[in-house]
């Protein structure tokens, strides 16, 4: 329970934390809870403003579907292949284990290995398209 | 799959999982495209690009994250680095995003202007829904968009748009608010009173003349 007290146009310019849930990123969150348990018009508002962000979205969801050309479809198809058979590759890998024994003075055998392991990977784009070029 | 049977993984078998995950957003990414752009023209290059520039960097991709996600990162930064540095628009001033909670409604709206709103929104063809998306400022419009449309959680869009998630907040917040204001106005010039604004309230009236003309005349 809170003893903060809060006005309506505190709660109502914190609607976008309600709306989205994230009202406990506010320090004055359960005086906003509190105030809206008991304040009518503000609980009617919120109803008001959820129910407008409802229907916005599915407005907005309904309108903004529109589909690629199919050429374009085709275009990064195209495009994609393209960029594979004109594209060199290296690959670098190197791979190292260190070995440490240690006998303490009881004789108590200790053992590690470390394994370090690097991978290194190039990408060359061909200009003349010929990926023939890795032998030099 | 490790991170070694990434890097085993041959080009060839690469481009199969790319065009096997990657692609099947394409109709999704072209209509984020089109909001961003606003011409089919340049929604198709900044498509193509974006593949393009995803594809190459494809491999340092980690499997098992948001793919959707990382595509409409690309997408945006594809967006903002090529295609607006020409026209050089201006940043929202940090000033005017700061006071954005004071800029919210801090009064009730009554019974009547809360259906008259709704019945509005119901009523409006989709062009005037698109068309009212295009008028608000681009740093609106993609968080909208990408929230509201895409369902993007607002810390996913601070990923994307690559701002904090307080700045995708007060965005968020006035990108609806400015979209609801233009929607109300093509309402009330579809003779839908939506109080607004006195202009939004003339334009209804004048609608609702004209509409009433029509009906007499037939």
């Amino acid at each position: 329970m809170s003893y903060i007290e809060i006005q309506c146009g505190e709660v109502l310019s914190s609607v976008i934390f309600i709306i989205e849930g994230e009202l406990e990123q506010l320090p004055q969150r359960s005086a906003i809870e509190a105030h809206i348990d008991s304040c009518l018009p503000c609980t009617a508002e919120i109803a008001h403003e959820r129910a407008m962000h409802d229907l916005l979205q599915a407005t907005l969801r309904r309108s903004c579907n529109e589909n690629a050309p199919e050429d374009l479809h085709e275009a990064i198809q195209r495009q994609l292949r393209a960029q594979m058979s004109g594209t060199t590759e290296v690959v670098t890998q190197f791979s190292m284990t260190e070995i440490s024994i240690e006998i303490d003075e009881f004789g108590n055998i200790e053992h590690r290995e470390i394994q370090i392991e690097q991978t290194h990977i190039q990408h060359f784009i061909d200009d003349d398209g010929a990926p023939d070029q890795g032998g030099r | 799959m490790t991170s070694k049977d990434l890097v085993l993984e041959s080009a060839a078998d690469r481009t199969i999982r790319f065009e096997r995950d990657a692609l099947v957003f394409t109709d999704q990414l072209y209509a984020a495209a089109l909001r961003y752009t606003k011409n089919p023209e340049d929604a198709r290059d900044l498509v193509q690009d974006t593949y393009l520039k995803a594809f190459t960097s494809f491999h340092q991709f980690e499997e098992g994250t948001n793919l959707r996600a990382w595509l409409y990162r690309v997408l945006t930064t594809t967006f903002i680095n090529t295609y607006r540095k020409d026209q050089r628009r201006p940043q929202v001033a940090q000033a005017e995003l700061e006071d954005w909670q004071l800029a919210q409604a801090q009064s009730h709206t009554s019974d009547l202007g809360k259906s008259a709103e709704v019945e509005a929104l119901e009523n409006l063809p989709d062009s005037d829904i698109k068309k009212a998306l295009q008028e608000i400022p681009e740093e609106f419009r993609m968080v909208v968009y990408l929230a509201d449309v895409e369902g993007f959680s607002y810390k996913e869009i601070a990923e994307i748009v690559d701002i904090p998630a307080g700045t995708v907040m007060s965005r968020l917040s006035r990108g609806r608010k400015q979209l609801r204001e233009k929607l109300a106005d093509y309402a009330a010039e579809l003779g839908y009173s939506v109080a607004t604004s006195k202009k939004a309230v003339e334009a209804g009236k004048k609608a609702a003349k004209s509409t009433e003309g029509e009906v007499s005349a037939e």
